[in-house]
């Protein structure tokens, strides 16, 4: 985010930061362990003792025994005492709450999260709770797309990858329009362009894939765990030019421009009608043809032939659908 | 003394205070000032404030009396003290979650971690054992400044590049952030072009300039309203459709639709459905996207729209 500049680049300044978020934490909670404070805020044992060490000297004037903050680490546990003017934390930043606020708004975008009801309302707290300042002028203002895929396996899946455990998975491949069953080692689950996505290694190819959670039909635990392979996770590429790809070449009307958005195509060409050439490069020609049936009309095939051959057939099938009354009822 | 136990004690101090305090009154209880070069001492202060300001920390000059001769420094306690939230454990779990989503991070952390001071040490240890967060690589380098400028009400500018690549300068008056399917949206009016337009953030070529207030929405201009607007949604659902699928793809469609009801599954094994519906265009372009593999039934006039469209494609229109 753009103000992150803000974020301290002295030293001081980041300690202090951090003392003022762990110090209300342990006053709230006495004698919770060290090794707990230090994961839950991602700091080292030895620098939290180094900080804990500093704050005991630290205090009110005139900085007498009575004056200073008590600290106390026993057994491995942590107590902080006369500290009151600590014992609540400090305020966030507009910056640190916008951050976790549309960090929060885009999570509810992905369709099937397990957490969506309490994460939505968390969300409307944080808004309405903070203060006029902070993101009470966003109310209203900020707006989530829903839609997208149930996805069934979701929940599986996370677990699996959390736990690095191996799965047995039925996978319909859209372009084929087959099932099949296969055995994957699951390493990422990210959402992009608001699908889940998987980033496993697949046994059946041996090799690296990104599958579609959603069209995972079911998944199952095999009991076995996986070493990671260290594969690339969230922001990698959803799809991969290869030589083999066939340069798709379409005519698209303005209401078709989304296409663009969503697909990675290439060389466009606005012509003085406002449609737009563009290159889509497409491992498969099926999923393509059901695009452009679905663009119905606002969008011309030029190539490949065989491309406009499988609209036609598509286009000819689906028409067929509707001359067989017998199969209204 | 070290610089940290320097700063807790000014924070302490200042926090506890019960009127503002001059640098002098800060000089006499704090020893870390009490070098015998003044001037020295007021530079190590100066640099201290800068500090507190860089963490966030609201320091500010009063007067230390109602006579108002002398100005001190003060923490306004309910500008510092986080105002009392309370989560419950689902929801601090949620927050987790969103906080360790891919992208960047460090901020987010900070503000979970504030948020759930409050919180049954139990749900966050728990929770510390949980590692990998599912989530959205959705953050912009323009996201965190332009929901910045929203919030406060300033128009911006920024160079945009538009779907068909060509790039340009736009002075936009925010109205809205949506989040559609992976990308964040700015909403707003353009000033050049006067109407209101949506940018995909990812398209924001420059660093985001804030160049004065904003103009408010017109009256009744609706965020939410603008994400049905498009080609992925169904459209506001005003009625309801029949919708027979293949089997080979039946499982699937069917999870796509919020709110669909299966009805039966014939012999034939093609599954019947009442799905949410309208009459627009991409209603009808929905049901074309399963080719062959989707049947409209009902109603009828959404249907023949969709025959008008098949014909129109194999030319019998």
């Amino acid at each position: 985010m753009a103000r992150v500049a803000g974020r301290p680049a002295n030293r001081a300044a980041e300690r202090l930061r951090r003392v003022l978020v762990v110090v209300p934490y342990v006053v709230r909670h006495p004698g919770t362990p060290l090794e707990e404070i230090s994961r839950l805020f991602g700091v080292a044992e030895g620098e939290l003792l180094e900080d804990l060490n500093l704050l005991f000297m630290s205090g009110l004037p005139p900085y007498g025994p009575g004056d200073l903050i008590d600290v106390q680490v026993e057994g491995g546990r942590v107590w902080v005492g006369m500290a009151d003017y600590f014992s609540r934390p400090i305020r966030l930043t507009r910056s640190e709450a916008l951050a976790l606020y549309l960090k929060g708004k885009a999570l509810l975008g992905a369709p099937g999260l397990e957490e969506a009801p309490a994460l939505s309302a968390a969300l409307d707290k944080i808004e309405r709770g903070l203060g006029a300042d902070t993101l009470a002028s966003l109310a209203g203002r900020v707006a989530v797309g829903g839609g997208g895929h149930v996805v069934a396996a979701l929940a599986t899946v996370r677990r699996a990858v959390e736990r690095h455990e191996r799965l047995e998975i039925e996978y319909f491949t859209a372009a084929r329009e087959e099932l099949s069953t296969r055995r994957i080692d699951p390493e990422h689950l990210f959402s992009a362009i608001g699908n889940w996505y998987v980033v496993a290694w697949d046994h059946q190819s041996d090799a690296e894939r990104l599958f579609r959670a959603d069209r995972i039909r079911s998944a199952r635990e095999t009991g076995e765990t996986f070493d990671q392979r260290g594969l690339l996770g969230p922001g990698r590429p959803l799809y991969t030019r290869s030589e083999e790809d066939v340069p798709v070449r379409l005519l698209l009307r303005p209401s078709a421009r989304w296409v663009v958005e969503y697909y990675q195509t290439e060389q466009p060409t606005l012509r003085e009608d406002g449609w737009l050439e563009v290159t889509l490069p497409a491992k498969d020609l099926p999923w393509v043809a059901k695009l452009v049936l679905r663009l119905a009309g606002a969008a011309t095939v030029l190539e490949p032939p065989e491309l406009v051959r499988m609209v036609h057939e598509s286009a000819l099938a689906t028409r067929s659908l509707y001359r067989r009354p017998a199969q209204d009822h | 003394m070290h610089p940290l136990e320097r700063l807790i004690n000014l924070v302490a101090l200042l926090l506890d205070a019960r009127r503002p305090l001059t640098f002098e009154d800060i000089r006499k209880v704090l020893p870390a000032y009490r070098q015998a070069d003044a001037a020295s001492a007021k530079r190590m202060f100066e640099r201290d404030k800068d500090t507190l300001r860089e963490v966030g920390i609201p320091i500010e000059l009063a007067p230390t009396d109602p006579w108002e001769v002398e100005q001190g420094y003060r923490i306004p306690r309910d500008q510092y003290y986080l105002p009392e939230v309370t989560f419950t454990p689902d929801e601090v779990w949620a927050l987790f979650v969103a906080a360790h989503a891919p992208g960047e991070g460090g901020e987010a952390e900070l503000a979970f971690q504030k948020l759930s001071t409050a919180t049954e040490t139990n749900v966050l240890a728990a929770m510390a054992e949980r590692t990998a967060a599912p989530g959205v690589d959705a953050s912009g380098p323009s996201l965190g400044a332009i929901a910045d400028a929203l919030a406060r009400r300033k128009a911006v500018r920024f160079k945009y590049r538009s779907a068909q690549g060509k790039p340009s300068q736009r002075d936009v008056d925010p109205y809205s952030l949506a989040f559609r399917r992976g990308n964040w949206y700015l909403v707003g009016l353009d000033r050049g072009r006067g109407e209101v337009r949506s940018y995909r953030l990812s398209r924001v070529l420059s660093a985001v300039k804030e160049i004065g207030p904003a103009s408010a929405p017109p009256e009744g201009f609706d965020a939410a309203g603008q994400l049905e607007a498009g080609p992925w949604g169904l459209g506001l659902p005003a009625a309801t459709a029949r919708v027979a699928f293949s089997p080979k793809i039946a499982w699937w469609a069917i999870a796509s639709i919020p709110g669909a009801r299966i009805l039966r599954t014939r012999r034939d094994g093609w599954v019947e459905v009442e799905v949410p519906s309208s009459e627009s265009e991409s209603f009808v372009s929905w049901v074309l996207s399963f080719g062959p593999d989707a049947r409209l039934t009902a109603p009828r006039a959404v249907r023949d729209q969709v025959v008008a469209k098949l014909d129109a494609l194999t030319g019998d229109g």
